[in-house]
């Protein structure tokens, strides 16, 4: 099957790149960074010194389980999602620019075929990086700062899943309009940002925007119960995630392969 | 049988004209060069035919394809300038080509091996990474994905062009192998390669298509056999006498040698000979050589 034998590329071009093995290590680091460092602050202020002379801290603030989960997810949609821009940023217009794209579209190879083949290895290599260091993050929550259900770490894992997978997404669109790395990596973040400032701006009318669903997830985490908010905010993002894949085989096929 | 069709085709890009309303036809098992100087248009129209670019206007018919059919499994292509998934291996990389092209992954692999054979590919580099490669490694590598799966055309751009004089000869015989079997249409500038390995030409210049037609027909219509004449003397005291025998349509002298253009050679020739012979010339050499493809093209364009 020609999907296959593309996805099968994809996954040892990601191999032997080293990207199954250092993404993985980013994300766990990332996740992992809060938790701990916010648990033994105390300690690496005693370490480095102490507090310069007349800063008195009565007493550092105590943090729920949940507060800590945002901190990890703040910060993975911060360098996380810049990890992920910039794995994903030259799969397709690398391809184009080098000219092995050539030599692969000048084959009987379906245009839908070669983009969710690379879509569906960028979203094994991230759901999977996500899933160990969400899990790493779980783990020392629980002993740090207090009980999170296995059910929080589910949610938090396929809920944030769905917004890293739109990331993906929108890096693959871009990958199909322009041949440059940088530019899709510039236009990749700057829609990030933008739809994030529009979000905010217009809180009230845009509910289910796919930056909220880490508010949704914390919500959820909070409450104990799945928020309609949420679900559907998922199912948009996923809906969005979709149109983009949709586009990008449209915008690739009516582009001319050589330059 | 006409394998390939193209009738009309036109690629501009804005307002510049790179392919210029062209119309060509060709049938199985030849050898076809598309022949230009840099910029005639060479790219552009094998890119056309392999699918890579659009035609701004025209057809291109594939035996009795229609528009909407993927012709792209009866082509193989190679790029001037290959690129490769480096991190691959020869092998990797010719069974990635064929499962591709839709063969199965015992077929690709079957094949595969046969190809690095066939290109000539040393056993102990098959297996190696292609970012160790030669370039005529990769050019010969290149040739065998664009045929792994038996495509009906293979179309090949400046294949030799960037080769050392071994790697170009080794690429010159491998296809000189493959036309029994494949119509290969293929562009150059060298006309040497040209005359070399083609049955038919095509020779475009400023995005036209200015002459077309076997060699043999071609050297036909612009034949021109021109006699060379080498004397122990002053040549230019030789040139005025020839230049006033009957036939003669041109002499030049150049680095001591004059050289005669005429519409009967075989007179002239008996001419010069029997003068030689009456006035004793002391003639040190006088041959008769075909014109080239390269003053061959050099007439079409200055017609």
């Amino acid at each position: 099957m020609q999907w296959m034998t593309l996805f099968q590329k994809e996954l040892l071009e990601n191999w032997r790149n080293k990207k199954w093995i250092w993404v993985p290590l980013v994300i766990i680091l990332l996740s992992i960074m809060d938790p701990l460092t916010t648990y033994y602050l105390p300690y690496i202020i005693e370490a480095t010194g102490g507090m310069p002379s007349g800063v008195v801290i009565e007493e550092l603030p105590e943090y729920a389980p949940s507060e800590v989960l945002l901190m990890t997810l703040s910060q993975l949609s911060m360098l996380g999602v810049l990890v992920i821009v910039l794995i994903s940023m030259g799969t397709i217009s690398g391809e184009r620019k080098s000219g092995v794209s050539e030599l692969v579209l000048v084959k009987p190879v379906s245009y839908m075929n070669y983009i969710t083949a690379k879509w569906v290895s960028y979203l094994l290599l991230v759901w999977v990086s996500l899933f160990l260091g969400i899990l790493v993050s779980w783990y020392y929550i629980n002993i740090l700062f207090g009980t999170l259900s296995f059910g929080d770490f589910v949610t938090t894992f396929f809920f944030y899943g769905i917004w890293l997978t739109f990331v993906v997404s929108l890096t693959i669109f871009y990958n199909t309009l322009f041949k440059s790395s940088g530019l899709v990596a510039f236009f990749s973040i700057l829609s990030i940002m933008v739809m994030s400032m529009i979000t905010k701006i217009f809180h009230h009318i845009l509910d289910w925007s796919p930056n909220n669903i880490t508010e949704y997830i914390i919500d959820t985490i909070s409450t104990g119960e799945i928020s309609k908010d949420l679900i559907l905010t998922g199912i948009i993002t996923t809906a969005l995630s979709l149109t983009l894949i949709l586009l990008s085989s449209q915008f690739l096929k009516r582009k001319e392969m050589a330059g | 049988m006409t394998l390939v069709t193209v009738k009309n085709l036109t690629k501009k890009y804005g307002s510049k004209i790179v392919v210029n309303n062209i119309s060509f036809d060709f049938g199985y098992q030849k050898c076809i060069a598309l022949i230009g100087p840099n910029g005639a248009g060479k790219t552009t129209t094998l890119r056309t035919l392999a699918g890579l670019l659009k035609p701004t206007e025209g057809t291109i018919q594939f035996e009795s394809s229609t528009t909407n059919q993927d012709i792209r499994k009866w082509i193989g292509y190679l790029p001037q300038y290959p690129a490769f998934h480096s991190w691959m291996t020869g092998r990797e990389f010719l069974i990635y080509s064929g499962k591709l092209a839709k063969l199965t992954k015992e077929e690709a692999t079957k094949r595969a091996a046969e190809l690095l054979e066939v290109v000539n590919i040393a056993k102990e580099s098959q297996d190696e990474r292609i970012s160790r490669y030669s370039g005529g490694m990769k050019q010969r590598l290149g040739i065998a994905q664009a045929i792994i799966h038996k495509p009906k055309l293979l179309i090949l751009d400046e294949p030799v062009a960037s080769l050392d004089p071994i790697g170009r000869r080794e690429v010159l015989g491998l296809l000189e192998k493959l036309k029994q079997e494949i119509t290969i249409l293929f562009s150059t500038h060298i006309l040497n390669d040209a005359e070399e390995v083609s049955d038919e030409l095509l020779l475009l210049h400023k995005g036209q298509i200015i002459e077309s037609g076997s060699l043999q027909e071609l050297r036909n219509k612009y034949q021109t056999t021109v006699m060379a004449l080498q004397v122990e003397d002053e040549i230019h005291d030789y040139q005025t006498i020839v230049a006033n025998l009957n036939h003669v349509r041109n002499t030049k002298i150049e680095r001591g040698t004059l050289y005669i253009t005429s519409d009967n050679v075989k007179k002239v020739r008996e001419a010069i000979l029997s003068l030689a012979d009456q006035e004793r010339w002391p003639i040190t050499s006088f041959s008769i050589d075909q014109a080239s493809l390269e003053d061959m093209f050099m007439k079409v364009v200055n017609n």
